[in-house]
Order: structure tokens, then sequence, then C-alpha cells
């Protein structure tokens, strides 16, 4: 009999004090291709990443490669998390920045990059087209890296790891970010790769699965149970139903009745229209969904709302009841905002802890600054003694699963109750119970007259609050209608805009 | 044009020099409210030009940009960079006349040229702001006696200043007022808006003169920022290649290991540099640096008298007269040097290796540091105004040479600096050479630890400590340090 191609037998792993995988053995046959679920922080990518070799365990982790098989003796870990560097090899720059405007480049192209990649791997740089076909990224080729939106990069990540299919290929979260389209094409690309000889292993909680999934695994309490057939994770549902902090069921006062107005806004890069002629009223108190495929201008929109985009100044735009650029300051317009978004994350400086974090959302800053007054540092133990984080509000966040980090984020962004939530896809990276728990709570809270603008690709995960919808589609309003009859019409009104992509 | 310093009795030279006042936060408490509704016109959209416009616009004040007509007409970089991010753009005549403050962001070589191109323009009573001292003190540009002229010097590149700024924080910031040109005493307030709007008030900001700024930032760029690292990288390459060393190893720990060593020096000063260092490792280090000390101390003065007398911008000027005729073959000299010709290595090297590996560095940072600062300050440089221009600016540079090295490093730093730094670096590997001939591998490119058993002497240990910890670059550190530890690490490894 053939040798699998993952052998582990009793796997220990501790992260940071806390045993996550106990005597953990499993074994990955060829032919096989795996679904990994379980819930946030319960091993799945530490289990991958020593699949993969990236981290020490006690423990046997044996990986046979097929020596009859062309593809490249190596096992592929795609992290959930990307990290690319400004073309002099530092990190330091920030997610607003991606909207200036500037001659010099500061980070490399997307060509460049996968040219390098090709290069590095031997690959042939005639093979990546399709694929950039495939997941609608052509376009993008003379794009740089700091340009893209958090979907696009995704798509980049994966196109990079189908191009040099490894014989074991691991994905962590390959779906985040992707708009259904792209979903549906990575799936048809995954069963291609597959049936090449390339070996799958997909962390992801969904159930719209590529075909040639046939095992399914779930981890819990540091042990892995596997079947035949796809088993929904049961949640041990502890009754959650906690009380929301007082602080934040206080109405918001606006002091104007349009939060937003766009006016014929324009937005464009040399040639490259990334907005045209958007026409956009919020009112105080609606509850939006915005949505549109990756790339089609939903990160922009947002920016402009958020005082982050230069090209502010030259459209027509009125916030909170001020015109734009008749001398407040960005930090005038953030007070009011409270903004989550992949790229905030992304860029967010996670040497801070889980508590100075969450109280740096009562300045708009990231990171601390300053020492915190007593009502404000009571609301900040508040809020973490609701979202269970007690226990590591001295934790460093980038020490947290992304999961956990995403939700330090969320609490960071309604710390100070603001009166405008834009939360661009907020639940990235959470498990389905956080997920429902999540939407749950921003019903809660926006019950209190908060104006919410929701971006979501993921229709089975939505607020029941949300009531009027703005669509875009290469950078037009394509849709801007009510969500009529909640709940039923909502879901209508989806799955035609899902057909209609 | 005389040098402006030259003209001065020597009591207002001193006293120009020991201009140096560390603002407390609540001096800023007015914001930007001096600068609002004001015309801010910025001349030139280089990095500084543009992410100081970015930032002063977002803090909600009128910025526009005054370029060449060649640069509006040829589309050059500064145009695209200033009208896509939707900025007003308009030549000299067009919008100097309007303006309530003129921003001279143009590099330094071309200030005579802008400044005398733009003062007629300007209108009565308006102000004009440097983020450099040059063009005022060392060539003495004469401004006209109606105008007001301020300088605000952002202590970081400009893409520091915008991405501290979109974080909620920002850099370290000089101000100063042309004690000459203060006609309506409005200049210092002005100044402090200005800062608020760029966010320096978060990060700190120093009161100098235009005098102490230029005198001590020539200073410090060509010894230890510019002028010892060059030498110190290039020497201890030399050294590890000469001794067997892997050369792509060795590239690879001197293009870092500058970047690695100087990340302690901005968190916790010589201090926290020094304790990276195993104890044995420390005590050598401090030997070796002292003797550095002594080596070098009549350069550093030399640097320094040349600074002082105006010898050294006179004979720069010379050189920019003949057409940069020596920078660049100075330029072209270092693009060949056997470090800047090997490519780094593909190897991994852990943050405490680059320690542990590369003591020589850490002795040659403490000693180029504590002697550019004392030097100073025996020079009548208030201490303040040392520190930023030594132990502060070091990890910027540091972070430039890690970058692509030193070619890189001076493209990247002024010409002003670079040419410093060449006569430092001419001038120092000489005097160096005997004290080379002893160093081994044990100091660079292998573990100062391996083979040893780690025991030191407790009183020489005491001793060692004692000096770093009460050295006055490190008492002016921490109280400086304080307000800017919010500054975000450079992380490459």
């Amino acid at each position: 009999m053939k040798q699998p191609i993952v052998h582990i037998q009793n796997l220990n792993l501790q992260y940071q004090q806390k045993l996550v995988l106990r005597d953990l053995s499993w074994n990955m046959l060829s032919g096989e291709n795996w679904l990994l679920s379980g819930k946030s922080g319960s091993g799945k990518t530490s289990l991958a990443k020593a699949i993969a070799g990236l981290l020490a365990v006690e423990g046997v982790v044996k990986i046979n490669f097929n020596s009859a098989s062309n593809l490249p003796a190596q096992v592929l870990f795609v992290e959930s998390w990307y990290q690319f560097k400004n073309i002099e090899g530092v990190a330091n720059f920030y997610y607003q920045q991606r909207y200036t405007s500037l001659q010099a480049n500061e980070t490399v192209t997307v060509f460049t990059d996968l040219t390098d990649c090709g290069k590095k791997h031997n690959l042939n740089i005639a093979d990546v087209d399709s694929l950039l076909d495939a997941l609608s990224f052509s376009g993008l080729k003379n794009t740089q890296l700091i340009a893209l939106s958090s979907g696009e990069h995704k798509k980049l990540q994966l196109v990079k790891a189908l191009w040099l299919k490894p014989q074991l290929l691991i994905l962590d979260n390959p779906y985040t970010g992707l708009d259904s389209k792209s979903r549906a094409n990575l799936n048809t690309l995954l069963n291609q790769v597959s049936e090449n000889g390339v070996q799958l292993i997909l962390i992801a909680n969904i159930d719209e699965l590529p075909i040639c999934i046939n095992r399914f695994a779930t981890l819990n309490n540091g042990k892995i149970s596997t079947s035949n057939t796809p088993h929904s994770v049961s949640f041990s549902k502890e009754n959650s139903k906690k009380q929301i902090p007082d602080f934040l069921s206080q109405s918001p006062v606006y002091s104007s009745y349009i939060i937003a107005k766009l006016e014929n806004v324009t937005i464009s890069y040399g040639e490259k229209q990334v907005l045209k002629t958007i026409n956009w009223e919020v009112k105080a108190g609606e509850k939006w969904l915005l949505q549109g495929p990756n790339g089609s201008g939903k990160s922009t929109l947002l920016s402009l709302l958020n005082g982050d985009h230069p090209q502010s100044y030259a459209n027509t735009l009125y916030l909170f009841g001020n015109k734009r650029g008749s001398g407040e300051s960005i930090w005038d317009i953030k007070q009011h905002i409270g903004l989550i978004s992949p790229e905030f994350h992304w860029y967010f400086d996670a040497s801070s802890t889980v508590w100075e974090s969450i109280a740096s959302g009562f300045y708009d800053t990231v990171g601390l600054f300053q020492t915190l007054p007593y009502l404000k540092s009571n609301k900040v133990d508040e809020l973490i003694a609701y979202f269970g984080f007690t226990e590591e509000k001295d934790t460093l966040l980038n020490t947290l699963p992304l999961g956990k980090q995403r939700l330090v984020l969320l609490a960071r962004t309604i710390i100070k109750n603001p009166k405008l939530l834009i939360l661009d896809e907020p639940c990235q990276g959470l498990d389905e119970e956080q997920t429902a728990d999540f939407n749950q709570f921003i019903d809660e809270l926006c019950s209190n007259g908060m104006t919410l603008i929701y971006v979501g690709h993921f229709e089975s995960a939505l607020p029941k609050c949300l009531e009027k919808k703005m669509v875009l589609e290469n950078g037009e309003v394509k849709e801007n209608s009510e969500i009529k009859s909640k709940n039923l019409n909502l879901k209508e009104s989806i799955n035609h805009f899902e057909l209609s992509t | 044009m005389a040098n402006y310093f030259n003209t001065l009795p020597l009591r207002e030279k001193l006293n120009q020099l020991g201009v140096c006042e560390f603002m407390d936060i609540t001096e800023f408490t007015d914001g930007v409210s001096a600068l609002k509704g004001k015309k801010m016109v910025i001349v030139g959209c280089g990095a500084q030009g543009l992410n100081q416009g970015l930032n002063l616009r977002d803090s909600g004040l009128d910025v526009s940009y005054a370029l060449r007509k060649e640069a509006i007409e040829g589309k050059r970089d500064s145009w695209k960079n200033a009208t896509e991010n939707n900025f007003k753009v308009g030549t000299y005549e067009e919008l100097i006349p309007t303006a309530d403050v003129v921003i001279n962001l143009t590099p330094d070589k071309q200030h005579t040229a802008v400044v005398t191109a733009i003062m007629p323009l300007m209108k009565d009573g308006a102000t004009l702001s440097y983020s450099h001292g040059f063009n005022i003190v060392e060539e003495g540009m004469q401004i006209r006696k109606d105008l007001t002229v301020i300088m605000v010097a952002p202590k970081c590149p400009g893409s520091e200043v915008r991405a501290e700024y979109v974080r909620g924080f920002g850099v370290p910031t000089l101000i100063a007022v042309h004690p000459e040109n203060d006609p309506q005493g409005k200049g210092l307030v002005q100044a402090k808006a200005y800062a608020v709007g760029t966010g320096g008030h978060k990060a700190g900001v120093l009161l100098s003169s235009f005098v102490a700024e230029v005198k001590s930032d020539l200073m410090g760029e060509q010894t230890i920022l510019c002028g010892l690292l060059q030498t110190g990288s290039i020497l201890s390459f030399d050294k590890m290649v000469e001794k067997g060393i892997d050369a792509s190893y060795a590239s690879k720990l001197v293009q870092y290991g500058v970047e690695v060593t100087t990340e302690a020096l901005k968190q916790g000063g010589i201090t926290a540099m020094m304790d990276r260092l195993s104890n044995p490792a420390k005590i050598k280090a401090f030997e070796i640096s002292e003797e550095l000390k002594n080596i070098m101390r009549p350069l550093f003065q030399k640097h320094q008298d040349d600074i002082m007398s105006g010898e050294f911008s006179r004979i720069m000027m010379e050189d920019w007269a003949n057409g940069d005729k020596n920078l660049l073959a100075w330029r072209a000299e270092t693009g060949e040097t056997a470090f800047e010709k090997t490519p780094a290595g593909d190897i991994k090297i852990n943050e405490q290796e680059y320690f542990d590996h590369y003591t020589l560095m850490v002795a040659f940072i403490r000693a180029g540091v504590e002697l550019a600062f004392e030097t100073m300050v025996q020079a009548g440089i208030k201490p303040e105004s040392a520190y930023y221009e030594s132990l502060h600016e070091t990890p910027l540079i540091a972070n430039t040479i890690a970058r692509k090295k030193l070619f890189e490093m001076n493209r990247v730093i002024s010409d002003t600096a670079e040419y410093g730094c060449y006569l430092f670096d001419q001038a120092c590997k000489p005097l160096l050479a005997d004290f080379m001939k002893k160093v081994d591998t044990d100091l660079v490119g292998k573990n100062f630890n391996e083979g040893k058993d780690g025991a030191v002497d407790n009183r020489t240990l005491i001793h060692v400590n004692k000096v770093i910890r009460t050295h006055q670059v490190e008492q002016v550190g921490t109280v400086l340090r304080k307000a800017m530890t919010a500054m975000k690490s450079i992380k490459t490894v």
C-alpha cells in the first residue's frame, strides 16, 4: 500500500502555554482532499502550519511525497493573512496611504510580483494568464500591490498557489473577501488542480465547497474527528444573551439629518476611473447594505465617508451636514465614525495590547498615545468584559488568533458609540458562531438609532436590521433599493444579485 | 551673499546657537487656528512637499502648490503628485502673490534660485517657511524685511511624516523663527500651528534657531549619521572577507546589522543597545569604543570647526559651482565598493545574531553617537539639539542602508549630507587602519560568545554600565524619548 502523504502521530502542540493539540493522530491518503473545520481558536491554523513544517511540534509529522509525480514535491501553506512590504522593504505605512497618488512607486506591481514568483519556482509565465482570467484579475497586472483591495490580494495569493501546483496545497480560509462569482470560479480551479494530482487541505467554514473535497475533519478540544460526509460543526451554545453595556444603548444625537451626501462623485487614478458619478444619500439612522464584486469600488466609496481619500477635496460631498473641504480636519470627521475593514486590520499596529487597541478607538488612532480618563477607561473595561476578553486584556494583539484579533478591533470600532458605523466585511475570519453572535449584537446595538453601512459577501451572514441596499459594479451604482420586508425578501433580492453578477 | 553666522558678533553667535527648548504639549492647545483660512502655498512637490501638504490639508488648512512653468508644462512628477491628489497647482506668478504663507520645500541647492524668484512676488507681510536653514545661515540669503521667516523641520523622511499622521500620531519636529525676519512677532505662533497641522506636536516639538539647526544638522549628518555608518560598514565587510567569512553572509550582516542594532538605540538609547550584548561582549564593545573615540576625536572636532567657521559650506558650494564634480566622482566610487557589489545572501539571520556577530558595529555606533554629541555640546549647541542630530536620526539613516546599502543612503540624504559624508569617510579610513589590523572575526562575522564561559568581573561590569548610563546623551534622551515612545518601530527582520 502507498504511504499516506501526511502521517501524523501523537502530535502535541502548545500555543502560549496552552495545549492546542493533544496526542493527535491523522493520516491523509493519496487521492484524498480534506476539509478541516472547527471553532475559532480550535487549532486549525496551527495544525496546518505543523503539516507545512512552519511550527516546531512534539510528535511525528511526516510528509511522503510521490516521487512518480511531476508536480513539485512541496507543501504550500497559503495563509489567511498576507504580508507585503513596500518596494524598499519596510512595512511602515497605513491603509489610508493606498488612496494617495504618488509617482514614485511605493510597492511593486502585480506583474513584477508574479514574475519574481515565477523565477523563484521556475514556473512558466505563460501559464499564469489563464489563472488571472479565471479569477477576473487580468486587468490588474500593472496595479501596485498597495492599491489592491483585500479580495484582490486574496486572489493574488491563490493565483500563485494554483500556478505552483505543489503536491500538497493547504489553504487557510481561501474564500475570505471573495465575491460569490470568484468563489465559484475558485472551486472550479481547485477541482482542476486536484485532477492534476494536487492534494488539498481546505480550512473553511462554508457550505459551497469544491466537489473534489471527499474527506471531512473537525477539530475540537485538541482532538480530530473525521468522516466521509460533511457534518455541521455543532457548537456548544452557551446562552450568550448578555446585557449590552449601558453606554452603548444611548441614542446618538445627530446635528444633521443627512449623514452623507455624494453628488456625482468621481475618483480616478490617471486614466483609470474607480468611481463614476456616484450619487448617494445616507440619512440618520438608516441601515445600509453595500455590495458589489471585488474591485467594484466599495472600499474607495467608504474611504470618502471616513475622510481618508485625498480626492474628496475635488468632489461634492457632504458629511454630517458639512461640505467636505470647508476647513474641517479629518479628525473632526472620524470622531463621528466607527470603521472596520480588512485593510484596516492589515495595517493596524498589532504591537499594542488588547486593552490599548480598544481604547485607541476613542481617539481614532492606530495605537494608544494618551492616558484615558476614568470614565472612558471604565467603558473599555465594560466592553472587554462583554466580549469576554478580560483574561487577555494585557495580551499583545498580534499574539491572538486572527478571529479574536478581529473581534478586538470590532470592539474598538464601537467603543465610542459612534453616530455612523461602517462595517466592511467585519466577520472575516470569524467562525459561524462568532459571526451569528456578532450580527445579532449589531442588530441590538443599532436599535439605538445608530446609522449603519455594512459590507458583506456572504449572504447567509448578515444582520437583520439592514433596510436599504446599494450595489456597485465597475465603479457605478448598479442598484439603489429598499430591502422590503426583512429576512425573506432580503434573501430573494440577494439571490437576484447573485444571479446577475 | 555673506555667511550669516560669520557676520554675527560672538555674543549673538552664542545666543543663537543656544536656542533650544523642548515644548510642552500645552503650548499647542490653539491647534491650527493661527493658519486657519490662510492661503498656504507649497513650492515643490517631492516627498516632503506632497506629504506635508496632504497632512496640512487633512488638518483643515488651505494648501496649493506653486511649481515652475517647465514642471507644469512638462507634466513632471511633481505636477502629477499635486494634481492627482486634487491640489490646486499654478506657476509662481499665479499663486505666490495670493499666499499668506509660502512653504519652500525644494532641495537645498535650489534655495537661492527659488527664493530669489519668489521673493518679489510675495505679498507684503507674508510668511516664508523653510524646512532647513542652510540658505539663510550659510549662504546668507537676505529676505525682505516685511516678510516673516520661519522654519518647520519634521525630523523624518516624507513618507514617515504621512504614515505617522494618518495613524493619528506625528514625527518629532524642530521649529524656529529667524530673528532678522519677525516684523510682526507672529512667527512662533504660525510655526506652532504648522507643526500641529503636520501632526508633529504629538511627537514632540523642539524650539530651535536657524543657526542651531544648521550647525548641528551638518555636524550630525556628516559624522555619525552618514560618514561613520559608511566607514564602519565598508571596513567591517572588508575585514570579514579578508578573514574568510562567506561574502554573501557578510553583505547581509552589514546591510541589515546597523538597522537591527540601532532599533534598540531608538527604543532605549546607547544603554539598550549595549544591553543587548552578553556581559563579556558588552565590556569588549565598551573598551574598543573608548579606543575608537580617542582615535576619531580630532576628526570629529575638525568637522565641527569647519562647520562653525563656514569652511565646509564654502568648499561644498565651490563644488556646486563646479557642476558637482567631486560629489559625482565620490558617489560613483561608493557604488563600486565590494560591499556594494556583493548581494546579501538569502540567509536567515536572527535578530540576536546581528548583535552577537556584529559587536564591532555596536562599538562604532556608541563611539560615533557619543563623540558627535560631545563635540556639538562643546561647540555651544544645546544637548537636546545635539541629541536629535545624533542619536535620534541614526536609526532612520540605518534604515536607508538596509533598503539598498550605501549608494541608496547617499541618494536619499541631502546633497549636503552626502558631500560631508564622503569627506569624513575619506579621512576616517586611514585613521582607523592600525585599529582595524587588530580586529578579528570574534568582533565581526562570528559569535563573540563562542567558546567563552560568559564570566566577567563584577566591578568592571558595574563601572562599564555606569559610564554608559550616566552619559549626558542618555540623560537627555530619556526625557525626549518619552514624548515619542509611540513611534512605530521599523521592522525588517
